[in-house]
């Protein structure tokens, strides 16, 4: 025996049963019952009866029908997915074997996580019928304190949708529908805008404070980076907050592998030394959370001071592209004390930002400082790229801003080899160049007839306090405005439409999940719409079932750069389960208005017309038709259109599931520099800003992070340091003698392999592969006294939350990692989270701009002493019907 | 012939698709792999360092699960070149699970059989790879023909650190190693 074999069986699972039983004979139930015409005849999982055959043995795994099956979810790719079904039963899943597999022409290889679909869609806790909470009351809300702990009771789709009708028309009768709150869902949308309107949300959510960077003259979050085949030029890829082993399933970290192996170097600044890092090799230069600016001002001090010596700044490139670095690149009208440099030297504010000045603030030593510097500078060929994380920071509002600017100092835009751009989701090492042009449903918009919409950030707090602060949507600030509001519904719309096709699970996923279940229980009524028995339904006082992509017509996702992945339907509903478009249409009904007005086309048209619409720009840029669409086409779909020759016919475009374009390092795709023409003619290709070059002095966001009327730092035009007040600044009570605070840990949320945000949680599979543990540095670990495994409970003025320990050496000491989208579970009698919800401790805190601060959060944690958790896999699946 | 897997533990970033194409294809209730991926550590902050195993079956050459199985439920199918399970001859005595040192055969007590990786063989007499072959987004596995493999991998090794010697079953396994995975002194972390 060896010690390998008695891990393996710490870390497999023996005594798991729990779950287990719970899913095995579920998934033996539906695959009985079969897929087709199942309705009502499923058993539930409580039976305890053995679980199905397994391994290839007595199992056909190879005759029947492949089908395209969705993988919806918002984890950053977007891959393809297929399912062999036999007689209505899906036997197996497969991914992207259209083609042999070369770097020139990638599979489309999906994760775990779209392998694992078919244990969400097929599950046993999917919820299958309309049903109201036991002690709810038309239009009272009835004992309201029960939401989240109260029985349900199954009810006809004709009642739940009476009910949810009767609750809106009495809203809008008595308060009018400013008092609707509807934070997601792209078909509910319609029907509330036909109605008369909604409330609406908003918020910086992933980006954070990329979102500003536009406003300086780059791209849309920064978005203009150079293709793949592109990033062999360079010497470096520097990577902020990256994790795209994590993040960025499908072939970015095989890519990045590429790059590695032709002998590019790799520079990591994290608190957390992850698996893309280790991948890559990277040298790793610990930072806390938020300190990324003050580093980048160590670095842009030191490369300003060895500028003399060593040439590393490229000043014609500054002065040719960008306004308010140094004072004489000021734009007129501007305090030329106000540029750049001489905030970066402290000349007029007697702080000069050195490697030592930033030490303080990040935690990384001078001398990493002073050679990322040298790195930065104009001999060398990087590319210094970023995911969003190190934007979901309170108080980060300029570190976007300094990022590119410390790129244009080593003038690393727009040539071969050098770029400055977000680098995330699935355009990681392969900047989103379009090479589509998306498909289009068909559908108008529909606007909302109501302005009001409540920062996501502010949401909780608005709906307690009757008022909010109106700032028009996050990357169109309107002045702000205190409004009085009275939310008395929250309706919960199900899955958002178009190219995202993502759960949105508002409760869930917004900041201060505690004071999110106190909204849920003071409002008169909660209707949710899903497909799983998440916290949204979970807290509501009816759910609707809705069906999971799988159910649904199809759709087409304009997602990967260099494919287009098309899906169509797996099965009909599940149970009783309708699509939300459907949803919406019955409801219309319901309110008395014509379900047509919102949806004039059926939802097989909207499909059609995604890929009738759709477009390769070939290597000249004209879009090229992807389908070829024939008259027989048209008429067996029975929906309108006009043939068209394309470049793959349609059907064989949908049973591949995916159109893909071969690449090369010579076609011109390759040759996509970002930023490029300006660059190479500043005056005929003018960045969109007052001064038509990069602004590195930005009177526009001075102005706008001002109009916002939002405390918590300064509205400034030249980009600064902001002390992180919910970060490492903040831990401690005083900065001087450096005494710490009594939340002296600083917690990130890292996106998470067994979920896409909070979709997934209760999949088997997931759960045994992932434990979602708390990651905890070993040197606090030590000084706490807590091993591998231990319960820990993290606790804040928000919430408290319980996690098992994963000791690591990897985590920067100070820091604690708290993977993103555990399901909430309070025990309601010590009020604690058992299910690690990122969100009991991330508070409604923010700062000038609005901004969301999911990896900027102070927290305390110890040895729990109370009852220890189970592991995930071992709690019970919630199976209502 | 013998057949086995290649891994590129170099390319592994411990996703665990490879794991979870497994428990599709095999249909697996949520507590049972037939390949699992473990993480582990080596060094200190900062220099600390990951890696990743694979463990599936190695379809040894001289494989201990089918010298102690008493029903010759676990055979050596000499045709594929690899080891199979015969689901009819297994009296569920786990001698096999007890017996090999990679922990690789999974009793599952819902069947009273053991069960494990059969290479997918099924997948293959039907021209696909197997599933955990064709899934993995870093293009860290294969599966062929073991001599094959290691002339294609000369630099390959079927020993790391946390990995019993081979010289106890003779492992149709090829592995390009991290570097960490070299060194003693690892830790197990569950992420």
């Amino acid at each position: 025996m060896t010690n390998y074999l008695e891990k393996v069986r710490e870390t497999s699972a023996m005594s798991r049963r729990n779950f287990i039983k719970a899913s095995a004979a579920a998934t033996a139930a539906l695959t009985a019952t079969g897929l087709t015409g199942c309705a009502n005849q499923v058993k539930t999982a409580d039976t305890g009866e053995a679980g199905p055959n397994v391994g290839s043995d007595g199992r056909n795994l190879v005759d029947g029908t492949w089908v395209s099956a969705a993988c919806w979810h918002n984890c950053g790719g977007r891959c393809v997915n297929k399912v062999l079904v036999q007689d209505g039963v899906v036997v197996r899943q497969k991914t992207d074997d259209t083609h042999e597999d070369s770097y020139d022409h990638p599979q489309m290889r999906g994760c775990g996580r779209g392998r694992s679909q078919r244990q969400q869609v097929f599950s046993a806790d999917r919820l299958k019928y309309p049903m109201k909470r036991k002690h709810w009351e038309p239009l009272t809300g009835g004992d309201k304190s029960l939401r989240g702990i109260d029985e349900w009771e199954r009810i006809s789709w004709d009642e739940a949708l009476t009910y949810v009708a009767d609750e809106i028309k009495h809203v809008m009768d008595a308060y009018g529908p400013r008092a609707i709150y509807c934070p997601g869902g792209d078909d509910i949308f319609r029907t509330l805008a036909l109605n008369g309107g909604y409330t609406y949300s908003h918020s910086t959510s992933s980006v954070g404070n990329w979102a500003w960077l536009h406003n300086y003259g780059y791209g849309f979050i920064g978005l203009e980076g150079n293709d793949r085949y592109d990033l062999f030029n360079s010497d470096y890829v520097v990577m902020f907050g990256s994790n795209p082993a994590w993040s960025s399933a499908g072939n970015p970290s095989w890519f990045y592998k590429h790059l590695k192996d032709a002998g590019v170097k790799f520079i990591a600044i994290d608190p957390f030394f992850n698996d893309s890092y280790d991948l890559l090799d990277a040298e790793w230069i610990p930072v806390y959370p938020g300190s990324d600016a003050a580093l980048l001002l160590g670095v842009a001090h030191t490369m300003l001071a060895e500028d003399g010596e060593k040439g590393l700044i490229d000043w014609d490139f500054l002065h040719t592209y960008a306004s308010g670095f140094d004072a004489e690149s000021m734009p007129e009208g501007a305090d030329p004390k106000e540029n750049f440099m001489d905030y970066v030297l402290g000349t007029y504010d007697g702080v000069p930002k050195t490697a030592e000045w930033a030490t303080e603030h990040c935690g990384a030593a001078p001398e990493a400082i002073r050679k990322l510097a040298e790195v930065m500078g104009k001999a060398n060929n990087v590319n210094l790229f970023s995911a969003f994380a190190p934007g979901r920071i309170i108080n980060a509002e300029y570190f976007p801003a300094i990022f590119a600017t410390v790129g244009l100092m080593g003038g690393h835009i727009g040539k071969p080899g050098n770029s400055v751009t977000t680098s995330s989701n699935s355009w990681a090492a392969n900047s989103r160049t379009d090479m589509f042009v998306a498909g289009q449903t068909g559908l108008e918009p529909l606007p909302n007839p109501i302005d009001d919409m409540i920062n996501d950030v502010d949401a909780w707090d608005a709906i307690l306090e009757g008022k909010y602060l109106h700032t028009g949507m996050t990357y169109l600030f309107q002045p702000g405005e205190v409004r009085d509001i009275d939310i008395h519904i929250i309706y919960h719309g199900g899955l958002n439409g178009g190219s995202v096709g993502t759960e949105v699970c508002s409760l869930q996923t917004k900041p201060n999940l505690n004071k999110g279940i106190e909204v849920h229980r003071k409002v008169d009524f909660v209707v949710t719409q899903a497909y799983t028995y998440n916290t949204d339904a979970r807290y509501s006082d009816i759910v609707l079932p809705v069906t999971t992509e799988w159910e649904r017509e199809g759709r087409l996702f304009n997602y990967q750069k260099e494919a287009m992945i098309a899906y169509g339907k797996v099965c009909e509903p599940l149970f009783e389960a309708k699509s939300d478009q459907q949803v919406a249409r019955e409801l219309a009904e319901k309110l008395g208005l014509n379900p047509d007005d919102a949806f004039p086309i059926s939802e097989k048209q909207q499909y059609f017309n995604q890929l009738a619409t759709a477009a390769l720009l070939d290597e000249t840029g004209t879009p090229q038709p992807v389908a070829t669409i024939t008259q027989e086409d048209i008429d067996a779909w029975g929906v309108e259109g006009t043939p068209q020759e394309g470049l793959i016919p349609l059907q064989q475009w949908i049973d591949q599931g995916v159109f893909s374009v071969p690449r090369s390092k010579d076609d011109a795709y390759a040759a996509c520099i970002g930023y490029a023409a300006f660059i190479e003619d500043p005056v005929a290709n003018p960045r969109p800003t007052a001064s038509g070059k990069f602004e590195i002095y930005s009177p526009t966001v001075r102005d706008m992070f001002a109009s916002t009327t939002r405390e918590n730092g300064v509205a400034s035009a030249t980009p600064v340091w902001q002390p992180i007040l919910d970060g490492y600044e903040g831990s401690f009570a005083n900065w001087e003698t450096k005494e710490k605070g009594p939340y002296p840990y600083i917690v990130y949320n890292p996106h998470y392999l067994r979920r896409s945000h909070s979709t997934f949680d209760n999949v088997g599979w997931l759960r045994n592969a992932w434990a979602h543990p708390v990651y905890i540095s070993a040197q606090d670990a030590r000084e706490k006294g807590i091993a591998d495994g231990d319960t820990v409970i993290l606790w804040n003025d928000n919430g408290k939350t319980l996690r098992p320990a994963c000791v690591t050496e990897r985590l920067m000491p100070g820091v604690v990692g708290l993977p993103h989208g555990g399901w909430v579970d309070i025990d309601e009698e010590t009020g604690i989270d058992r299910g690690g919800a990122d969100n009991i401790l991330c508070g409604s805190h923010t700062s000038v701009s609005g901004v969301i601060g999911w990896n900027s959060c102070l927290i305390d944690f110890a040895k729990y002493d109370g009852e220890p958790l189970m592991a995930d896999i071992e709690k019970p699946q919630t199976v209502i019907f | 012939m013998r057949q086995g897997f290649y891994y590129n533990e170099e390319n592994c970033t411990g996703c665990r698709a490879c794991q979870i194409a497994c428990c599709d294809k095999n249909d697996l209730s949520a507590d049972v792999t037939f390949r699992q991926v473990s993480s582990f550590e080596t060094g200190a902050f900062p220099q600390a360092r990951g890696f990743h195993y694979s463990l599936t079956c190695n379809h040894c050459e001289s494989p201990a699960c089918v010298e102690v199985c008493p029903n010759e439920a676990m055979y050596i199918d000499e045709e594929d070149g690899t080891v199979q399970h015969d689901d009819s001859k297994c009296i569920g005595c786990q001698y096999c699970a007890n017996a090999c040192p990679y922990g690789v055969p999974r009793y599952i007590e819902e069947i009273s059989l053991t069960h494990k990786c059969d290479g997918c063989i099924t997948l293959r007499r039907n021209g696909e790879q197997p599933a955990c072959v064709a899934i993995c987004p870093m293009r860290a596995l294969e599966f062929g023909d073991i001599d094959e493999l290691r002339a294609a991998h000369p630099d390959g090794v079927d020993k790391i650190s946390v990995l019993p010697d081979p010289s106890q079953t003779t492992p149709s396994i090829v592995i390009t190693p991290r570097k960490a995975a070299l060194e003693n002194g690892y830790r197990t972390v569950v992420l």
